[in-house]
């Protein structure tokens, strides 16, 4: 299988199909998301420029100090009186999953410091 | 003659009360297991996983029937249980028409714009004119409405006893579950492997669970599971039983719902007897 893959690479590659032709090897590797015309993506808001800085980093977690997982838990809470100015369906997805960001910090950082004692 | 006659016939009458004992024995011993340890049986494949949104719409067309199968054989349970924001239990979601129009819930990605494996995917219903692409979704009780059937659509992927083995899938890619909703949430950097490891059981004759970090993650993320489902930070705390598995607790959140069901014994407890996976 990885064979076929980098197989598929290199003659995309060598080809030349950079350009348009990236988007041909995207779909021909599986790609892993999904795409809405580039012209679709609606300019984000500060808050959620600010989420999105949160709430992208949960994969890293476990590799955060203790001091930047108590940073980000402090952001979130920041963060939360902005949300629940919004509207209703905007506050109920954001706030659920700034709920779940914020929990996974504090939970990491709670198993931070139970490892140390 | 007649002695040597009632002799086998009391031999037949005491093998007979024998077979009767270890009838009952074991009837009462599997009666009993039941209401202990063995989980519910599974929905036949094609519907489990299913989930029926009831409609209170005043002029809907009905209840909208949410297959599982389809949706993850395209999407990890991250990409719409964490970045889209269904809940993992009933009626935990509030998703409305209005939150679909506004492109949140359902309309993320049914909003006839965006591209999923080269199509496009079909717009959820906009405005309260029914139209029969409607019954795509609100299809309980009606046949032959739906694009995919269950059956045609998994005909080539590995299965075992519960339906498709979606992690095989995976592995002979031939599924490519999607992990980013570009434009509706952050991109993420790729997660980096966690060791799998094994929680002992508390019954000697029970094989231990071998947990693969590995596999869960790459489909979960941290925060689908932490800290809602397993949320002891502490592993010394951890106690997960059987009891709160079947009860929809820890593993039973997902594998008696979606995931494969916990009556695949062997697939959680490595080299479990094939008995127990029946």
């Amino acid at each position: 299988m990885n064979r076929m893959l980098r197989a598929t690479v290199v003659v995309c590659l060598l080809a030349g199909f950079m350009g348009p032709g990236a988007v041909l090897c995207a779909a021909q590797t599986g790609s892993h998301s999904t795409t809405p015309p580039a012209a679709q993506a609606p300019a984000r808001e500060a808050w959620q420029k600010e989420f999105d800085r949160i709430c992208s980093r949960t994969q890293e977690a476990m590799s955060f100090s203790e001091e930047e997982l108590a940073s980000l838990i402090q952001r979130c809470d920041a963060l939360a009186p902005q949300i629940e100015k919004l509207d209703e369906t905007r506050r109920k997805v954001y706030l659920g999953r700034l709920h779940m960001c914020r929990g996974l910090y504090a939970y990491v950082l709670e198993s931070k410091r139970n490892q140390k004692k | 003659m007649p002695t040597c006659w009632n002799r086998s016939g009391t031999r037949k009458n005491r093998r007979s009360g024998l077979w009767v004992l270890v009838a009952a024995l074991l009837l009462s011993g599997v009666v009993l297991a039941q209401q202990i340890y063995l989980p519910p049986a599974p929905a036949p494949p094609a519907e489990y996983g299913k989930v029926v949104l009831n409609s209170h719409a005043a002029r809907s067309p009905g209840p909208v029937v949410f297959q599982h199968w389809l949706h993850r054989s395209k999407f990890t349970c991250r990409l719409c249980h964490v970045d889209i924001g269904f809940a993992m239990t009933a009626n935990g979601t509030g998703v409305t028409q209005e939150s679909i129009r506004q492109g949140y819930h359902c309309g993320a990605c049914h909003d006839g714009k965006r591209v999923v494996e080269g199509n496009v995917v079909f717009a959820a219903c906009q405005g309260d004119q029914y139209v029969p692409a409607c019954d795509r979704c609100h299809a309980a009780g009606k046949r032959g409405v739906r694009k995919y059937d269950y059956h045609s659509y998994t005909a080539k992927l590995p299965k075992f006893n519960f339906g498709p083995d979606w992690m095989k899938a995976e592995e002979r890619g031939l599924i490519k579950p999607a992990d980013e909703l570009v434009g509706f949430a952050p991109a993420r950097p790729r997660m980096p492997l966690r060791e799998d490891f094994g929680i002992t059981t508390g019954l000697h004759w029970v094989r231990p669970v071998t947990f693969s970090h590995q596999k869960h993650t790459v489909w979960n993320g941290c925060e689908l599971c932490h800290p809602e489902i397993f949320a002891t930070a502490k592993k010394s705390d951890v106690q997960y039983t059987m009891y709160s598995n079947i009860e929809g607790h820890h593993c039973g959140a997902c594998h008696l719902k979606v995931a494969f069901p916990l009556n695949n014994c062997a697939m959680c407890h490595l080299h479990a007897p094939t008995w127990a996976q029946q």
